[in-house]
């Protein structure tokens, strides 16, 4: 019935009809989001490619061995340590922050952000160096806390000023004291904002590498990198990698478990006034010493010890030239990361935002839960990939790039799916009601006024990379050396004073990321 | 907003540029101290203008990547930091007959027969003690003796590093297998272990165990700096050609997938000639210099007053080591 | 009796001045309306009473004893005032049940007491275990009602509790709020905005305007006798006219009216008259006022009529209610019922 009528549009131009497109995702997003996502399942595939590979009788051997139970036991041990205490930590100083009256609360607030600027395994560095002996389970615990437990206070301090005042309000005058209150009332409400970050915090120990060589403490993410180092692309790294991978998914089912299908969102908007502060009284230092402690132990002890380092060493430690070299290659990957993340986040982040479904559903949770794997998995993954089938491809920056794309993908999807969310679609309608092809319209409307947005999320990815360890340490080209592997090979060489500037590069590079967490988290900027 | 976007992407361009520059010189594998070769390096670009990129691994790891890499590795040249791991690449096949003009420079203890690599330098195995919790006649006379129960919780090591592994591949090829695996299941109760050997050494320095086991430059590294880590320490040599003196040879070699063999070999020769062996002599590595006729340097004790077993390197098996240590859950 | 006892209180936010001079008692059962635009500070000294403020003057005092002043205050869990808020409030991970018991948890009878409560706001027993997302607004505030009312409070403070529901609803929770309360023997302070609310109500109305007290009394008093005209044309339409008062008697554009024994002026100033006192009507003869113009909307109109008074043009715009057909130029004749009001200020 179609027929193209003579009529005339704007300008002379003569008017054609064109089929209906289906409704709902472009067909070309939709195959872009699901060759990402194929990619995302490549360290899945290899987990389950070399479990069946290997045959049952070496897997076994290789798995069931008292060193395996031993790792796991660290591993566990050192979860059900360090995930409750950091929660435990972070609410304290959340209450204190938001809720009561504690002087300087902007101050605590910030210091209780900034750990996330120093790199665990720095953290670690610090203070193995000023306490020689700190070596075992505790100690582990102890930094492990001082580096992650922001994972936690920034989703709780913001889910808390998200939160309706009145509710605590009707709460005390029902009789309930101010601690009372906070436990009875505000912490249910704080249970996804608790079990999204513990989730971090406990994939962020599975996964961490540096701090626990440092500190000692074998863990399976220190024992497969041992294995990896003395044997390479062997059987036993990469079946300890799947007891990883095991772990792994228990945490996600475990998180999601606790999440439970309710959410407790506000009935209304906004918070529409500061809630009642809670009065310390005459106990105010008392309440002030923890985040006085906190302070001094995760951020003044790093920072003594890093400065106490750059001085003992003087300015001939600071091998400037490879400083240089280390901080451009290092910027460079992180940029370079970045933009490859962000734009491999775009077709599925597109999808969620513009055409939500249960196809983008799946894609989206296979991005997520690659995420949450290990980076030596990852890094073990391609290795073996591409030295077994992509050998052209093999320790190239490709592969390097490829490896931080599986892990940062999914902080990139949040960013960009949030900012893309934010654009009306209205006005892509608009500008294509005046005129704009599709393309265009969404080029240069929606993705413009996105790009705040989606610039947060390169950032984020960028300082990701930028203190990124493990995967750069096994799969970085010849003759990359960024700052984490400089610092790296530096402390492994006893060489404290050398390996400080590298450290310091590292925290300021990281500085801005606090800037964006805490803005993010406190709603300064992003609505 | 555009340009901004635009001007983000120019830059990243410019920034990931020199990542992804590579230089046409040569490439060398190394698990040798990262400064020793980069001097190694240096001194040689500036003598012959070939421009040398490093990468920095540990024995296994590398010598495993070399394996895998096969024919196609973009590396021109393997050094160590011990045999075993030069033993791998041999075995597969992998390295170029060394100039024999250069395995001259080696003397032949310090070199496999079969002439496909040549040693660069030596490390002697030793005991450090901290005086303080130890009297010298408690000292272990093998260091078999290690792992009797005497001795639980009061040595440390680096058993996952590579020199321990050479260690370890010394006493299998001295003492066989079962002796071997018995000694590491009492490594496994009784030693601490540590990310490496300064820090094995440091813990004994800080009395968190009584003694270690490494190699001789950690210790002599530190005394030539400012001996905070070894200011309590003396050092025990094993005697009767126990495996606990051993002598490690560092290895270095030719890789057939070289595309620039001459100015490989070129290199080679110039680490174990006169010049390549001075920098051993008079930098901080504290390893000894074997080859050229140079003399070790002057404030590590001459290798012939070490009562070291007889070992030919070539004999080294790394990956029974890691067999062994895998199934001793050492590593 | 007292029960809440309120003297010269102040409040003042940096250089703000939210509440000043502020002096109220309400009286045990009844129910008093703190009414004023938003920014009248009237949320100030509703959180003041609660507890969640602390005076900067003056003080306030529950059953007689001193529960504020700017030196000391008892906090607010311990002042045992019940507290219903705008959208209810309620804890969104607990049942309506457990709502309910929320503050009397530790009492052995709490359920059987919640059941109770809930038969007494109408809450079908049923209820008890849902969530409240599963709730309507107005079952959300019976239980919000509920849930205040388990701890026998001393006082009652309602934060505009209605102004969620739908017009329909508002009302009928309204009626049925001031019911419970009743039956409760709860003294009770609402806040709100909304006029309709607070003349349906209230015993005792309060007039909150700039962070003062403009005016106190009952609904009826208040509309009758409003201190000033903004307070006059708050509570309800208004004709509000130049007048000379002489004892009892004001001398306006409507002819000389009478004012009541207790409520009398002297000198020039304006008078009150509400619209449902004037009656209208078609008087060919009349000379003095006329219709200016009608604004019909079917059931009623807004008429204006103009007459020259005093050598100048007096206009009086009123809705009229009424099958009479008035039209524009029509000659009319106005009579005014009952006293009117001479308003100061």
């Amino acid at each position: 019935m179609h027929q193209a009528l003579p009529s005339k549009g704007r300008a002379g131009v003569p008017m054609r009809l064109y089929r209906h497109r289906r409704r709902g995702a472009s067909p070309f997003v939709l195959a872009a989001a699901i060759a990402v996502a194929a990619l995302s399942l490549l360290p899945v595939g290899f987990v389950l490619v070399v479990l069946f590979q290997s045959g049952w009788d070496t897997a076994s051997a290789l798995l069931f061995r008292p060193r395996i139970g031993e790792l796991l036991i660290n591993t566990m041990l050192l979860e059900v340590l360090a995930v409750p205490l950091s929660i435990a930590l972070a609410l304290a100083l959340a209450w204190l922050t938001e809720r009561s009256d504690l002087k300087w609360r902007a101050l605590w607030r910030w210091l209780a952000v900034a750990p996330l600027a120093i790199p665990a395994f720095v953290q670690a560095y610090a203070w193995d160096s000023a306490i020689p002996v700190l070596r075992g389970l505790w100690p582990a615990v102890l930094v492990s806390v001082l580096a992650y437990f922001p994972l936690v206070y920034l989703p709780v301090i913001a889910q808390l000023r998200r939160l309706d005042p009145a509710m605590e309000d009707v709460a005390a005058t029902l009789g309930t004291r101010p601690l009372a209150v906070f436990l009875r009332v505000v912490l249910p409400q704080l249970r996804l904002a608790i079990s999204g970050g513990a989730l971090l915090i406990a994939l962020h120990l599975l996964s961490e590498y540096g701090l626990y060589v440092l500190i000692r403490y074998d863990t399976l993410t220190v024992a497969i990198v041992s294995q990896f180092q003395a044997v390479y692309d062997g059987p036993a790294a990469n079946l300890m990698g799947i007891v990883l991978v095991f772990l792994a998914v228990i945490f996600l089912a475990a998180e999601a478990w606790l999440r439970g299908e309710r959410r407790y969102a506000r009935v209304g908007g906004g918070a529409a006034r500061q809630v009642a502060l809670v009065k310390l009284g005459i106990w105010w230092p008392l309440f002030m010493a923890l985040p006085l402690l906190v302070t001094v132990l995760a951020i003044g002890l790093p920072v003594v010890t890093l400065l106490r380092w750059l001085l003992i060493g003087g300015i001939e430690s600071w091998h400037l030239p490879q400083l240089v070299s280390a901080t451009w290659q290092t910027a460079g990957y992180a940029l370079a990361g970045a933009v490859t993340v962000c734009i491999m986040a775009l077709p599925i982040a597109w999808l969620a935002a513009r055409a939500p479904g249960p196809v983008q559903k799946t894609l989206e949770n296979i991005h997520f839960q690659v995420g949450a794997l290990p980076g030596v998995i990852v890094a073990l993954a391609l290795v073996a990939v591409t030295v077994r089938v992509a050998l052209p491809l093999y320790q190239t920056i490709a592969t390097l790039l490829l490896a931080y794309v599986l892990l940062y993908l999914p902080r990139a999807i949040v960013s960009v799916r949030a900012s893309l969310a934010q654009v009306p679609i209205e006005l892509e309608r608009a500008a294509t009601a005046l005129g704009r092809p599709p393309l265009v319209a969404v080029v240069g409307v929606t993705l413009r006024l996105a790009f705040p947005g989606i610039a947060a999320g390169m950032a984020l990815v960028a300082m990701g990379i930028t203190t990124e360890l493990t995967a750069t340490l096994m799969l970085s080209p010849i003759g990359t050396e960024t700052l984490a592997t400089q610092f790296w090979a530096r402390t492994g060489e006893f060489d404290h004073v050398g390996a400080a500037p590298f450290a310091l590069a590292m925290v300021v590079l990281s500085l801005p990321l606090c800037i964006i967490l805490h803005s993010q988290a406190t709603g300064a900027r992003s609505s | 907003m555009t340009r901004t976007f635009l001007a983000t992407l120019a830059l990243t361009l410019t920034f990931a540029a020199p990542a992804l520059a590579q230089d046409n010189g040569l490439t060398v594998y190394t698990s040798q101290h990262q400064a020793l070769t980069q001097e190694w390096a240096d001194a040689f670009t500036a003598k012959t203008g070939i421009p040398v990129a490093i990468r920095k691994g540990t024995d296994v790891l590398m010598a495993n990547q070399i394996v895998q890499e096969g024919l196609n590795s973009p590396a021109d040249i393997f050094l160590t930091e011990n045999s075993p791991a030069m033993m791998m690449v041999q075995d597969a096949d992998l390295f170029l007959p060394v100039a024999p003009e250069t395995l001259a420079n080696t003397p032949e203890q310090f070199r496999p027969e079969s002439g496909m690599w040549t040693g660069i330098a030596a490390r002697t195995t030793m005991l450090v003690y901290n005086t303080e919790m130890i009297s010298e006649d408690e000292l272990p006379v093998s260091m078999l003796d290690l792992a009797n129960p005497e001795w639980q919780g009061r040595w440390g090591a680096a058993p996952a590093g590579a020199d321990f592994q050479a260690i370890v591949s010394a006493l299998l090829e001295l003492r066989g297998t079962e002796e071997t695996a018995n000694w590491l299941v009492g490594l496994k109760q009784n030693a601490l272990p540590y990310r490496g050997n300064f820090e094995a050494m440091r813990g004994a320095n800080v009395g968190e165990v009584a003694a270690a086991l490494i190699y001789n430059y950690y210790y002599f590294g530190d005394q030539a700096g400012t001996g905070e880590s070894s200011n309590k320490l003396k050092v025990h040599y094993f005697a009767n050609k126990d495996p606990g003196a051993f002598v490690s040879v560092s290895g270095g070699g030719v890789l057939k997938a070289s595309d620039n063999p001459e100015a490989a070999q070129q290199f080679l020769a110039f680490v174990t000639g006169p010049e390549g062996q001075a920098i051993l002599r008079d930098g901080h590595s504290y390893e000894y210099a074997i080859a050229s006729g140079i003399e070790p340097n002057p404030a590590l004790p001459p290798l012939s007053t070490i009562d070291s077993p007889d070992i030919d390197p070539s004999l080294l098996n790394a990956q029974e080591v890691v067999q062994l240590m895998t199934a001793a859950g050492v590593i | 009796m007292t029960v809440l006892h309120i003297a010269n209180l102040g409040k003042t936010y940096g250089t703000t001045t939210a509440l000043a001079g502020i002096n109220l008692d309400v009286a045990m059962g009844s129910r008093t309306v703190i009414v004023g635009p938003s920014g009248s500070g009237k949320t100030t000294l509703l959180r003041l009473i609660a507890g969640f403020e602390t005076p900067d003057e003056g003080k306030i005092e529950l059953n007689g004893e001193l529960i504020a002043d700017p030196e000391v205050g008892v906090p607010a869990h311990r002042r045992n005032i019940g507290l219903v808020m705008q959208e209810g409030a309620l804890f969104p991970h607990l049942s309506v049940l457990d709502n309910i018991c929320f503050g009397i948890r530790s009492e052995a009878d709490a359920s059987a007491r919640a059941l109770a409560l809930m038969d007494l706001t109408e809450l079908d027993r049923s209820m008890a275990q849902r969530q409240p997302h599963q709730l309507s607004g107005g079952q959300q505030q019976r239980v919000a009602l509920a849930r205040a009312l388990a701890r026998q409070p001393r006082l009652m403070l309602l934060d505009e509790p209605f102004s969620a529901l739908d017009a329909g609803l508002r009302e009928q929770m309204r009626d049925a709020t001031a019911q419970i309360l009743a039956q409760a023997g709860v003294a009770t302070v609402l806040v709100t905005h909304d006029r309709d609310e607070a003349m349906g109500f209230a015993d005792q109305l309060v007039i909150l305007r700039d962070g003062r007290l403009v005016q106190a009394g009952s609904p009826k008093a208040l509309y009758r006798r409003p201190i000033d005209a903004t307070t006059a044309a708050f509570l309800g339409a208004a004709i509000i006219l130049p007048a000379d008062f002489s004892g009892r008697v004001a001398e306006c554009a409507l002819g000389a009216l009478p004012l009541p024994e207790d409520d009398t002026a002297e000198g020039t100033g304006t008078v009150l008259i509400r619209p449902e006192q004037v009656t209208i009507g078609p008087a060919p003869n009349s000379t003095e006022w006329k219709v200016a113009s009608v604004l019909d909307r079917g059931n009623k109109s807004t008429v204006t009529i103009e007459r020259l008074y005093r050598g100048q043009m007096a206009t009086i715009s009123f809705d009229h209610v009424s099958a009479q057909v008035l039209e524009a130029g029509q000659a009319v004749q106005v009579s005014v019922t009952g006293t009117v009001h001479p308003l100061r200020g």
